[in-house]
């Protein structure tokens, strides 16, 4: 086990966090309490290097590292920099809302940066071990992010419970995990893929295995029937926390399929193939029906994402290399609209007020016409409208789905979408045809808050028009 | 790059070397933005600039526009995402020509009627024209996308934008409760009928391998013999038909007319609501000539026919009776492409350009109306002809064009009509039905025409009118006069007006060639002049006597009414997705675990009894021995016990320990000393650990479930527990090449030590047990971090009301313990040093150590033990962590890898042969942080009692 530092250089995106988290960490202690902007600051700094870099270390053929741990390919190279763009968005977003409740402390952004740490070790991992050691280094800030507001009861609750079932969903991905080593003899995923493809599905040990990753995979998506923290989470735990939660770890989640299922198992496909369509369709079929009665956004949020990992399952389910690409076209881009969505609801909150409630919505074009066309913008996205990315994403992994000849469930996903407009849709009817109410303040934001949430808006746009190219990337990393 | 696309359908395909058709739809986009922009200069600029955004549009348009009339087809394409075969494709041919001059060509004249309509003066314009005319362009826009497609996808795209921009449009003025749920209603309706239509244009691109137009459109054979073709009809259906307003779909176009009378004009008579029909006939060849296209289509049509006619004759509000006239003409056309026949489709078509025109000056006229009389109430409107009688006689050219008055454009395509209905079913048994509603429909549509003259324009005077009609200004009847003019002109010389575009249209729809058809006047007295006449005729029985049947009317009103059961269909779904939540989702944790556990063993149990393999794998099972069966019952039973005493924590507790007792006991079955030496000293600190935190807990817990949740939750124990059973047992069954085999083989040669355990530890996995040490380091002081200077109140009294002991120290076991200290160290250092060898090492030791010094603690109290021992544990573990930390950096200087260890063998006099590795000083940096961080936890949470710190009152008690 020899150490060759030539091993660093792919993981400079990886190392660039853990410093900027460090630092944070320490310099936080000798901040003054008007001075904790610095975090921000520093965190900002440090997701941009990490940016940079992945550019400047990615691309070209596929290295595998740290004795095969870990690896860089363009699946990647690409996750992470859409995981920490979309980060990045995220953070400018919390700023104004942790000041005015006195918690721009650092250990939010320290606890934040950890959480993209695991997520790009997630998608950096080529072995069992670290995948699920950068699972947990995710999970474990997150659980600390949820319980961030430690006067708030329903936050300690959201936090409880996120803690026990996400112990109890990473301790069966675990289980799958030391089954399939044991049906394999190997963590790491080539030789995993080549000692399943010998054996195929004669051994029962790699059945249970497979049934416990999906089950796994399941709950980190939130996919029905193991999305039973997803709401509770959402409503309860506080807004940035809950941006930071809701979306990045989608990609991370992806990335955890795709290094599971795609490249470690990609030869039982016909098998995980049948318990994805069965959580792809429950998923759909619950995330929409249930969100139309919600009265909380944050709440109804939460059910749309539910929804929302049912159409990524499609794409993963077609088994095609155009589903997988189909998938993580959709995987980046609901990232992307939940980070707006998450953002608005902060931009609407104010010192002592959260905006929590679909009525809180009412009459934002009055307040701010402009961060009222970015929502109906991301609502229109989420409803797969076009000519909104949205669609496009949709229409993609429908389309994978029509090729591997699965027209009904093609169908089924048009029919539950239908449904599910309807309740964008509301939003909609809420942020322009109703009067604001009689105490709401116009919006006050800075500039940077500004100038994201537009970024983020026009972008689903922009990639609706232009879908080719981020979708050429998605499909050159499958090709 | 614009590509050759070969010709594939007997339609000559041309390459034109230009890009206007993408540029004629962008314009309008363009014309949106900048409209908006000049709203700032004021309402009537803005029409300008809106109008001459769409004449640039035609005026881009025209060298294309002899094209379809030589017989060719443009097709121009742009690569947009090749990934998934969809491509910004155009296409121009005859139907696109005869939408796109619809398009453009009305779209102009109610930009101008709109200019006059919507601003009263010059001087103060009213405020969102800019928005107005944004929208309109939009749609205009969209709506040009749509009928310019070449690919099905693109066309999709368009097709929701057109939802999404009339959405816009009918809510245009919000503030009104009406306008809201009319646009919500229409946005809705279309918008799922969008999706529809995506769901079945997918299943026709995966049929003909192909979403262009070019390739579709010469598969039909293989597509109506696809077997998935009747559910792609379907979905294509519902798309064209919500957005045509087809019947049972047609009510959200009635509630629509809350929109700006212009809006009305261009958006429910001339295009969107033809984009539906368009539709049928772009995918005509392809789809046509089935029994379920009979079916439905007809089926879709006739209704339509007859009700809209029906509804249009007892509305009171003019734009009301316009809306269902319209929805009834959609329903003529739609039942023509139902018809499918070649002579069918033309007359089809004929009607949307006659429709068209007639229904576009009908609103003008009807907006006129409104704009002048401040109503549109038919009951109040009368005898208009006194006050308006140009505009009169142009809504009365118009009306009677769409009664199908001869001389006029709507009786020629109505004649066709009637002819196509009366030749389709005449072999059949009932053939006769179909032409009697037709024509029942026609003695419908001239009663409803019949009223929108009389009860207007003449009949009476008018009642009550919030101001004076008159004239409307030139301009604005200008529109009207154009469309009206190209009725009477159509109606009057069809063959040297109409025919040509119509026959080039027809062709594209048909891709063949068209049938001969005669669009003469006069064709003789046959059968359908016979149901014109009826018609007419009919219609002036009806409306004479309509009295009665408005009472009728009256009296069935909501019945029949299709939004109420749409209303109800929302309120169904939002009913059942809040029961959905009720059931599911209640918040409670305990509640969401049954649920997974009951997912997980589901799905392990599917995936098991899926999959053919047994069990019980190949390997050889080994005879159980007395002692594992004793081992294994023991454990049941204890855990048994625990679960039992559970709610006696002090007895719960004891139990505990000898469940620990027990698994070291398995240790040393295995033969694995090592563990149970490991197992034995931390059962000792985490029972100490226990009681401390007991001290501040009830002496029994509570029973908190009820009965039948206990019978759950033992079910749902024993399942998982089982399963968990199995999965073991399936593991262990199977042979499995363990790694244990390597560290035998190489803790001698590699480690310098013959415990495996302790060699792993320190060697092998070095950098795991840094970790480790470091983490344990980091939990003690983070646990003395929070517990420091934290005091807390015990309970003083136990469960029966007994104080505690206050002899917190029994000088005899006080005295003992002292005795035991040394002995303890002792044995600490000698497990210390046989460590590498034999069972034992730093981590033991330091948790002997540890224990050792508790006791005292425990027993001397922590006064005592304070002045004879520092309480500060810091440098302790700060010493620890650096010797191991050293160890690896030594190796690291020396040339080696981090933490590679040495060894060698130094004779020492009296001791004998001696072995001393580097590991060892690693395994003290080990045992110095396990004392330090154990040490720091327990004396911390010791010292959060009462109980340590006890008053002076009780200290100066007597021993």
């Amino acid at each position: 086990m020899h150490f060759d530092a030539a091993n660093l250089i792919p993981i400079l995106p990886e190392i660039t966090l853990l410093i900027t988290a460090s630092l944070v960490l320490m310099v936080d202690l000798y901040l003054k309490e008007h001075e904790k902007g610095l975090n921000h600051t520093l965190t900002l700094i440090g997701i941009a290097i990490a940016i940079v870099l992945t550019g400047a270390v990615g691309g070209g053929e596929p290295q595998v590292f740290f004795d095969g741990n870990l690896i860089r390919d363009d699946i990647s190279d690409l996750l992470k920099g859409a995981i920490l763009i979309v980060s990045l968005l995220a953070f400018v977003y919390v700023r104004a809302w942790l000041q005015d409740r006195g918690m721009l402390v650092g250990e939010f952004y320290v606890l934040g940066l950890f959480a993209i740490l695991g997520m790009l070790i997630m998608v950096s991992a080529n072995s069992f071990l670290p995948l699920y050691l950068g699972l947990e280094l995710q999970a474990l800030s997150l659980y600390a992010l949820v319980a961030f507001d430690r006067d708030s009861k329903k936050g300690a609750e959201a936090a409880m419970k996120y803690f026990v079932l996400g112990a109890l969903g990473s301790g069966m991905l675990l289980y799958g995990v030391s089954m399939i080593y044991g049906a394999t003899g190997s963590i790491e995923f080539a030789p995993v893929a080549q000692a399943v493809a010998e054996q195929g599905m004669s051994n029962k040990v790699l059945v249970f295995g497979i049934a416990f990753l999906v089950i796994g995979i399941g709950f980190k998506f939130g996919a029905v029937p193991f999305h039973m923290w997803v709401p509770d989470i959402y409503e309860g735990a506080p807004t940035p926390s809950v941006l930071i939660l809701g979306s990045a770890p989608k990609i991370a989640a992806f990335a955890l399929a795709i290094r599971m299922l795609v490249d470690g198992l990609g030869s039982l496909h016909p098998d995980w193939h049948q318990m994805l369509v069965i959580l792809a369709v429950l998923s759909m079929g619950l995330g929409n029906l249930v969100a139309i009665a919600q009265s909380n956004i944050k709440r109804m949020l939460a059910y749309s994402t539910i929804s929302h990992v049912g159409f990524i399952f499609l794409g993963l389910l077609a088994g095609s290399e155009q589903g997988y690409a189909s998938a993580m076209f959709y995987s980046i881009v609901y990232a992307v609209m939940a980070a707006g969505a998450f953002g608005i609801l902060l931009i609407l909150s104010r010192e002592g007020f959260d905006a929590e409630r679909l009525e809180d919505l009412k009459g934002l074009n009055d307040r701010d016409a402009w961060y009222a066309a970015m929502m109906a913008l991301v609502m229109f996205s989420m409803a797969g409208v076009p000519p909104t990315v949205g669609f496009m994403a949709k229409l993609l992994v429908l389309e994978a789905v029509v090729r591997v000849d699965m027209v009904w469930l093609a169908l089924v996903a048009v029919f539950f979408s239908i449904i599910g407009a309807f309740y964008y849709l509301r939003v909609v009817k809420f942020i322009y045809f109703d009067k604001p109410a009689d105490d709401a303040p116009l919006l006050v934001t800075t500039g940077g808050v500004r100038v994201a949430m537009s970024i983020n808006g026009l972008v689903l746009l922009a990639l609706g028009v232009f879908p080719a190219a981020l979708l050429t990337l998605c499909q050159d990393a499958f090709a | 790059m614009v590509s050759f696309c070969p010709p594939r359908s007997s339609v000559f395909i041309t390459e034109f070397n230009r890009m206007n058709l993408p540029l004629v739809i962008l314009t309008p986009f363009i014309g949106a933005a900048l409209t908006a922009w000049a709203a700032r200069f004021g309402a009537r600029r803005t029409a300008w600039v809106a109008g001459g955004m769409t004449l640039l549009a035609l005026i881009i348009l025209a060298p294309t526009l002899t094209a379809p009339f030589k017989g060719e087809v443009i097709i121009q394409r742009w690569s947009w995402i090749p990934q998934a075969g969809v491509d910004l494709a155009f296409r121009f041919d005859g139907l696109a020509l005869l939408f796109t001059t619809m398009i453009l060509g009305i779209g102009l004249l109610v930009i101008l009627y709109a200019r006059y309509y919507l601003s009263d003066d010059a001087q103060n314009p009213k405020p969102g024209m800019g928005r107005f005319y944004a929208y309109l362009l939009l749609f205009m826009g969209s709506m040009l996308g749509v009928v310019l497609s070449e690919n099905l996808i693109v066309l999709l795209i368009f097709w929701e934008m057109t939802s999404l921009s009339s959405f816009l449009l009918i809510s245009y003025s919000y503030q009104g409760k009406e306008a809201r749920q009319g646009a919500r209603m229409a946005l809705t309706v279309t918008g799922l009928g969008g999706l529809a239509l995506l769901g079945g244009f997918m299943l026709l691109g995966k049929m003909a391998g192909s979403y262009e137009l070019s390739v579709i459109l010469a598969q039909g054979d293989v597509i109506r013999a696809d077997p998935l073709y009747t559910p792609m009809l379907v979905l294509i259906l519902i798309g064209a038909f919500t957005k045509s307003a087809q019947f049972p779909f047609h009510f959200w176009l009635p509630r629509a007319m809350a929109a700006p009378t212009p809006v009305s004009a261009y958006l429910h008579s001339a295009t969107l609501v033809k984009a539906g029909i368009f539709l049928l006939a772009r995918l005509f060849p392809v789809l046509s000539g089935t029994p379920e296209w009979s079916w439905l289509v007809i089926g879709a049509g006739l209704s339509t026919l007859l009700i809209g006619a029906w509804f249009a004759l007892f509305k009171h509000d003019l734009k009301g009776l316009l809306a269902y006239s319209t929805i009834s003409h959609l329903g003529l056309i739609t039942l023509l492409f139902g018809l499918a026949t070649p002579l069918a489709a033309v007359a089809g078509l004929f009607h949307i350009i006659n429709h068209a025109t007639f229904k576009a000056s009908l609103f003008m006229a009807a907006g006129i109306i409104d704009h002048e009389c401040g109503t549109r109430d038919m009951r109040r409107i009368n005898g208009l002809w006194k006050f308006m009688p140009y505009t009169a006689t142009l809504a009365m050219v118009a009306a009677a064009s769409m009664a199908g008055v001869p001389l006029f454009n709507g009786f020629l395509s109505k004649e066709m009509f009637f002819a196509e209905t009366t030749d389709f079913f005449s072999d059949r048994p009932w053939g006769w039905m179909l032409p009697t509603l037709v024509a029942l429909a026609g003695v419908l549509a001239v009663a409803y025409s019949l009223r929108f003259i009389h009860d207007v324009f003449f009949n009476g005077d008018p009642i009550n009118l919030p101001k004076t009609p008159h004239e409307p200004p030139f301009w604005m009847k200008v529109p009207a006069e154009i469309l009206v003019g190209i009725c009477v002109l159509v109606g009057m010389f069809p063959a040297m007006t109409v025919a040509w575009p119509l026959k080039v249209a027809a062709t594209s729809v048909l891709q063949a060639p068209p049938p001969r058809f005669d669009l003469a006047i006069w064709h003789g007295f046959n059968l359908p002049l016979l149901m014109s006449l009826i018609a007419l005729f009919g219609g002036l029985l009806v409306y004479s006597a309509r009295k009665p049947l408005f009472r009728q009317a009256n009296r069935l009103e909501g019945v029949l009414d299709a939004g109420a059961y749409y209303d109800s269909i929302v309120r169904t779904v939002a009913g059942f997705a809040t029961a959905l939540t009720n059931a599911l989702d209640r918040g409670s944790l305990q509640r969401l675990m049954v649920v997974f556990v009951v997912s997980v063993i589901a799905m392990g149990l599917a995936g098991a009894l899926g999959s053919g393999s047994p069990l019980t794998g190949p390997r050889a099972l080994l005879a159980a021995d007395a002692v594992s069966v004793f081992i294994a019952l023991a454990l049941i039973v204890v855990t048994l016990a625990t679960l039992i005493l559970h709610h006696r924590r002090l007895t719960a507790l004891v139990v505990v320990g000898a469940l620990g007792l027990l698994v070291a006991l398995i240790f040393v079955k295995f033969s694995a000393p090592d563990l149970a030496l490991t197992q034995l000293s931390v059962e000792v600190v985490t029972i100490v650990l226990l009681l401390l935190a007991l001290y501040f807990l009830p002496q029994r817990s509570p029973r908190e479930s009820s009965r039948p949740r206990r019978i759950r939750d033992t079910v749902l124990a024993l399942l998982a527990g089982g399963s968990a059973g199995a999965l073991t047992w399936a593991m262990l069954t199977r042979p499995h090449e363990s790694i244990s085999s390597f560290f035998l083989e190489n803790s001698v040669p590699g480690g310098g030590g013959t415990n495996v355990v302790n060699v792993i530890l320190v060697d092998f996995r070095g950098y795991d047990t840094l970790g480790e040490i470091s983490v344990l380091a980091l939990a003690g002081l983070g646990i003395y971090a929070m517990l420091k200077d934290l005091e807390l109140t015990g309970l003083a009294r136990d469960a029966r009301g007994r104080a505690w002991n206050w002899d917190a120290h029994p000088s005899i076991m006080a005295a003992l313990t002292r005795l035991l200290l040394p002995l303890a160290l002792l044995v600490s250092v000698f497990i210390f040093l046989r460590g590498h060898n034999q069972p034992g090492g730093g981590f033991i030791a330091g948790l002997i150590t540890a224990v050792a010094l508790i006791m005292q603690y425990l027993t001397n109290g922590v006064a005592w033990t304070h002045q004879r021992m520092s309480d500060n544990m810091h440098p302790l573990i700060g010493a620890g962590l650096l010797i191991a930390t050293v160890t690896g950096l030594v190796s690291i200087l020396l040339g080696y890898p981090f933490l590679t260890s040495t060894f060698t063998h130094i004779h020492w006099p009296v001791v004998g042969d001696f072995e001393l590795a580097s590991a060892m000083a690693f395994d003290l940096g080990v045992f110095l942080v396990v004392v330090g961080a154990t040490l720091l936890i327990l004396i911390h949470l010791g010292l959060m009692h009462d109980a340590s710190h006890p008053d002076p009152k009780l200290q100066q008690e007597p021993r």
